[in-house]
């Protein structure tokens, strides 16, 4: 029962991760310590300390109050950009999943279009054209998300189409609106739910990336990604600046990759 | 033979598709920008004459079909117009950065097969054991840093706690091609190390999978050492079902490259496309994102062109 333990010690460590970082997304909800765009010119580049416990940055600014809103800001385009790709691949994957033949190509041909750009570079043009701003950023980024989810919706349904059930189903004429909806989709849970969580952990990958190089959340939002690219002048003299929103990056994406694992192996009944 | 032609001819038209595709991508996503695209260049203070000049000078009066299949034209002879924001044509632009970009590229790829594979072999070994377990676990965590975040933690390492590199000098190829490798080295391994994580474990899994495989059964049968079943059937089998992985990691390479350069402070296509994005210069970017997707394409055609002729089963369409 050795795969039984991993696959439990992948739920625990995953779980406790992201426990921490939805634990700061809903205390810096309420509550945070000291404003975030609060400086304050006595306390620059503090080292974690009684008052400030993640430092202070160049401005004065405190990093654990950053550190509890810029939570808000991955989980939100993370979340957001997931299901707008969600949408978009469901109703393209089942579609051409379902149709086969032409439409098969064509939506394959569109998918293969868009995940010839390499990486961000999608979601930088999109941002470059319609100006850097939060929404921007989610739907650029889901729309480079979209054609995983399609794969992933279209070859599950192949898979599906030649049971009985659906047979028979179109045999009594069912609608095959119906047929997608009522009897394919639901039974692509397993097949659907990993890739959802990955894409997740992606795109909070892309997502930092992008406030890093200033194009993804704007000031006065905090993110993690523009926190470490103010950091950068100053980690000699303060590594804290890059150590504690790295942390958090990780924990939330790590804690994502471990929670995939363990769907994985669970579902396989425990195999590796 | 039929059917292999027939195939071969399939793959050559959707290669075809796709690069159109690409380029038809390419070139809306800077045909609707919102409002008037030459005002939206200049900005808010330009006169009415000197938008109506830009106007002109980028073609916007025409049609946007034939719009559209001028500059198809001119960027498939690699002329893709004149830069706003510096001036020179956007082809010599491009071609000046590309020596650090596709450096780093081909020295991250050089990182990602030397290492990814050893790993994989090593792990595919003994499944489950402490050394399989521990390597995983280093993939899955090397996987989970953001690239940026990793180099600035390398760097701090690197050139501040060890003093052997420093970050942001870049010597020219042409100048001493020593220093040019030497100041690509550790950006390339910030890029290759997520990027090996992800190739290592496409191996493992597919290496686990040909050791129960007969032939190597019969191997072992015949007496061959468990070294010599590895190098000779093993990882041949598994170098040509990862070419298809390879060529999606070499794409991400060359976008994770764009961020890796600023952060290396390198003037490769990452900084042009950054300053050309904060300039406002169309043409520049349209040209830079067409020559990177563009890339990709013949990347994975290339890919897919390999594992055919390799491997008789892709090449007669009978898997895919």
């Amino acid at each position: 029962m050795t795969s039984y333990n991993a696959s439990r010690r992948y739920l625990y460590t995953g779980g406790i991760m992201l426990a921490i970082v939805v634990g700061f997304f809903l205390l810096g909800l309420f509550w945070t310590p000291y404003g975030i765009n609060e400086t304050d010119s006595a306390s620059k580049l503090l080292a974690p300390c009684a008052e400030h416990i993640f430092g202070t940055d160049n401005l004065g600014r405190d990093v654990f109050s950053r550190c509890l809103v810029a939570a808000r800001y991955t989980l939100l385009v993370s979340f957001a950009g997931v299901l707008f790709a969600l949408a978009i691949g469901t109703v393209a994957g089942l579609i051409a999943g379902y149709n086969g033949g032409i439409v098969d190509k064509i939506v394959m041909i569109f998918s293969n279009g868009i995940m010839c750009f390499p990486g961000i570079l999608l979601a930088l043009v999109a941002v470059a054209v319609f100006g850097p701003s939060l929404y921007n950023v989610i739907w650029a980024l889901g729309l480079v998300f979209a054609p995983t989810f399609a794969r992933v919706y279209r070859s599950s349904t192949m898979e599906l189409l030649g049971r009985d059930y659906i047979l028979q189903a179109k045999v009594m004429g069912v609608h095959p609106i119906r047929i997608m909806l009522v009897h394919i989709l639901p039974n692509l849970m397993s097949q659907v739910l990993p890739a959802v969580i990955i894409g997740l952990a992606n795109m909070t990958l892309f997502e930092s990336g992008m406030s890093y190089l200033g194009l993804g959340v704007q000031p006065p939002a905090a993110s993690y990604g523009k926190m470490l690219s103010d950091a950068q002048s100053y980690m000699v003299a303060a590594p804290w600046l890059i150590f504690f929103p790295t942390l958090m990056l990780v924990f939330y994406i790590l804690g994502l990759y471990f929670i995939s694992e363990w769907v994985r192996t669970s579902v396989k009944g425990g195999s590796r | 033979m039929g059917s292999a032609v027939r195939s071969a001819l399939i793959r050559l038209c959707e290669f075809l598709l796709t690069a159109l595709l690409v380029s038809f991508f390419t070139f809306s996503a800077f045909a609707i920008i919102p409002g008037d695209t030459a005002r939206v260049m200049l900005g808010p203070d330009a006169t009415e004459e000197q938008v109506e000049a830009l106007r002109e000078e980028l073609g916007l009066n025409a049609p946007l079909a034939e719009r559209y299949f001028d500059w198809l034209k001119n960027a498939c002879r690699g002329d893709f117009g004149k830069s706003l924001s510096f001036g020179n044509p956007v082809g010599e632009l491009i071609s000046s950065r590309l020596p650090v970009t596709l450096g780093m590229s081909l020295i991250a790829l050089i990182f990602v097969v030397a290492i990814s594979f050893p790993m994989a072999a090593v792990c595919s070994r003994n499944p489950g054991s402490i050394k399989d377990k521990s390597l995983s676990t280093a993939g899955h965590i090397l996987f989970a840093i953001p690239p940026f975040a990793l180099s600035m933690m390398l760097i701090l390492f690197f050139s501040k706690v060890l003093h052997i590199f420093t970050a942001g000098r870049y010597t020219p190829p042409s100048d001493n091609f020593g220093a040019y490798l030497a100041s690509l080295i550790l950006p390339s391994l910030c890029i290759a190390l997520p990027k090996i994580a992800m190739t290592f474990k496409f191996l493992r899994a597919s290496m686990i999978e040909f050791s129960q495989g007969d032939f190597v059964r019969t191997a072992k049968s015949h007496g061959l050492s468990d070294l010599r079943i590895m190098l000779k059937h093993i990882i041949p089998n598994s170098a040509v079902s990862s070419i298809t992985v390879i060529s999606l990691v070499l794409s991400d390479i060359m976008g994770g490259s764009l961020i890796v350069e600023q952060v290396f402070n390198l003037p490769g296509l990452g900084r042009l496309l950054l300053a050309a994005i904060s300039r406002r210069d169309f043409p520049l970017l349209s040209g830079i994102v067409f020559y990177l997707a563009m890339m990709t394409v013949i990347l994975y055609f290339l890919a897919d062109v390999i594992s055919a002729v390799i491997d008789p089963r892709i090449r007669d369409g009978r898997a895919s």
